[in-house]
């Protein structure tokens, strides 16, 4: 018996021993990595929607910087500097952008900012950073007035040497909408609607433009306000007025609830729009009469990019509460952008950054070149994305599945 | 602190008095211990030597077991890109018409090239527009390894005037891809260059007023 007792007390004991080693080997390949790049911490600010109807883009945008500041870390791609990000609230307003911009100009470790989304918001922070020599690239403007100028139709004359971008402009996102709807929807007669802003009246005027070029029919337009729910009045115009497809120019939260009054109006036509309402809420206040509705979006679907897999699997693993949103592949890459931009700096400074550090990123932005999320990032003469893709995409069984792709190459 | 104070003794340091070393026991003395122990012990040292040999061998298999990288569901592995990825379409200049070409056509080149992965081949070009049609030159379809590229002639026929977009800002062209990953359809947007020349052509197509 005390023999047994000795054999199995000897057995566990080894069994248990190689067990221990067997964990042993294993965890001492998995270790985890702090994240920290140490020395020297530079701020990204970040400036969104972080709250009320837009809050959607808004949060997957900051999440997609901080993620991209957490990767340089990990990989520790600037030797000697730890990047992190500040995210201030714009509420798409404006004015807090304009405050936002002000915050961040005053605090000395902010060398570069990602946003806004909202064309309208940029407009009021330009200034403020270019006086301040404060790079800033937005991953969601589209206003071709914001890198080409006011007269941009006309006479390209870029404003702001810090503003740089990685979405596509309204330019070629309106008349590549035109295009579509025009030949290949065959729709001929649209009634275009916008919602007063910098962004949708843009949008709204680009597409305009070609569907006349190209033969089509404006057989009415309206204006409404961003602030109203009830669209019923236009609703009913666009009804009576024969469209067969009608071009919102503005966002989702107004955009879904007149495509449904339209078509509970009894006008059952699709309606197109740009980027502003390609978010899944669009349809869950469009109701189930948005299929057909339409929308093109700047960039490739980042679902089908090799160069996206990385970063989806990485957001993924983050654990992000929210989700990325159509811009959270441009919002990484405009972060990053920042960050190459950065280490260019440091490294031509002997591994330091410079007393006038904002400047020489600003002016290191435009010769930045890495392949990104969403493909090749590199900016023209006016700061926009060299990389120019589209993509149309339809509502379907109540999601959006993209239709027709593009690339702009003039 | 300075002095010296007393020096511990080393690893291997012995005394030089106090107990007398003992004198090593002779090889022979030792196995004789050993036999009778095992004599005494017999079951338990057979015992404790097969758990050893189980031990020893078990820890060789699973030391030489094959080494497979751990599954990363989150992980893709790189993948034969999606053709319009690798395809650049940019319009070079215009061309004189072939002199077959039927009246109120016109050319130009475009330059297709493939910055990376398998072959891509081209096996439709088309244009969007009612009232024009067009033929290629390579015809298609014809194949583009990467880091090549192709330099196609097309030539378009306008059909109906009153269907050809005069003055279109952003004219595309529709080109059909294939590679060993998927069949794409992409508009290649070919800038105001091509919007100019695709206007002035029209314009002289059809300024008789035909069509």
């Amino acid at each position: 018996m005390r023999q047994r007792s000795l054999i199995a007390i000897t057995a566990a004991l080894a069994a248990g021993a190689l067990t221990l080693t067997a964990c042993g080997s294993r965890d001492s390949g998995d270790k985890k990595d702090s994240g920290e790049g140490g020395g020297t911490t530079v701020v990204i600010g970040v400036d969104v929607p972080l709250t009320g109807d837009l809050s959607a883009m808004g949060l997957g945008i900051k999440n997609s910087a901080d993620l991209a500041a957490n990767n340089a870390n990990k990989q520790k791609l600037v030797k000697g500097v730890n990047f992190k990000i500040e995210a201030l609230d714009d509420q798409a307003q404006p004015s807090a952008g304009q405050q936002n911009a002000s915050k961040f100009v005053s605090e000395k470790e902010v060398l570069g900012v990602v946003g806004p989304l909202n064309s309208s918001v940029a407009e009021s922070m330009q200034k403020v950073f270019d006086d301040a020599k404060l790079v800033q690239v937005s991953p969601a403007n589209t206003g071709p007035a914001l890198t080409q100028g006011p007269d941009w139709q006309t006479k390209k004359v870029r404003g702001y040497k810090s503003y740089f971008r990685t979405a596509t402009t309204d330019a070629i996102q309106g008349p590549f909408a035109a295009q579509y709807v025009f030949n290949e929807a065959k729709k001929k007669k649209v009634f275009v609607i916008d919602d007063k802003k910098t962004y949708g009246s843009g949008l709204a005027a680009t597409f305009t433009d070609e569907f006349k070029k190209l033969g089509g029919k404006v057989v009415g337009t309206e204006h409404i306000n961003p602030d109203a729910k009830d669209f019923s009045a236009v609703a009913t115009k666009v009804k009576n007025s024969g469209a067969e497809v009608v071009y919102y120019g503005g966002e989702y939260p107004q955009a879904g609830p007149l495509s449904k009054q339209i078509k509970a109006a009894g006008a059952k036509i699709p309606l197109v729009g740009g980027d502003g309402i390609k978010d899944d809420t669009f349809m869950k206040l469009a109701g189930s009469e948005a299929t057909g509705d339409l929308a093109t979006s700047v960039g490739a679907p980042v679902e089908d990019l090799p160069s996206a897999k990385q970063f989806v699997a990485d957001y993924k693993a983050a654990g992000y509460k929210e989700e990325y949103s159509a811009y959270g592949g441009y919002a990484y890459d405009s972060a990053w952008a920042v960050i190459e931009a950065v280490k260019k700096v440091v490294d031509a400074n002997g591994g330091e950054l410079p007393s006038d550090a904002r400047a020489k990123i600003t002016e290191a932005m435009q010769g930045v070149s890495f392949d990104g999320v969403t493909g090749k990032v590199s900016f023209d003469e006016f700061g926009d994305a060299t990389n120019k893709q589209l993509t149309v995409y339809a509502v379907k069984n109540g999601a959006w599945v993209p239709v027709k792709s593009g690339t702009y190459s003039g | 602190m300075s002095g010296i104070g007393p020096l511990e003794p080393g690893e291997g340091t012995r005394a030089w008095d106090g107990h007398p070393q003992q004198e090593p026991r002779p090889a022979g003395r030792t196995r004789t211990a050993l036999a009778a122990w095992y004599g005494r012990h017999r079951r338990i040292t057979l015992a404790l030597l097969a758990v050893a040999v189980v031990l020893a061998g078990g820890g060789y298999l699973y030391a030489t077991r094959p080494q497979q990288p751990p599954p990363h569901p989150d992980r893709p592995r790189a993948e034969t890109p999606y053709p319009v990825q690798v395809v650049d379409v940019t319009y070079l200049d215009g061309r004189t018409t072939p002199a077959g070409a039927p009246p109120r056509s016109f050319s130009f080149a475009v330059l297709l090239s493939v910055t990376s992965g398998p072959p891509v081949t081209v096996t439709r070009v088309t244009q969007p527009y009612a009232g024009l049609s067009l033929v290629t030159e390579p015809q298609v379809p014809f194949l583009t390894k990467a880091g090549s590229a192709h330099k196609i002639t097309i030539t378009m026929h306008v059909t109906k005037c009153g269907k050809a977009p005069r003055n279109a800002a952003l004219p595309f062209l529709d080109v059909t891809l294939r590679n060993a990953r998927a069949m794409q359809v992409q508009s290649f947007i070919l800038g105001p260059r091509y919007a100019r020349h695709l206007s002035q052509a029209l314009e002289v197509a059809c300024s008789n007023g035909s069509g």
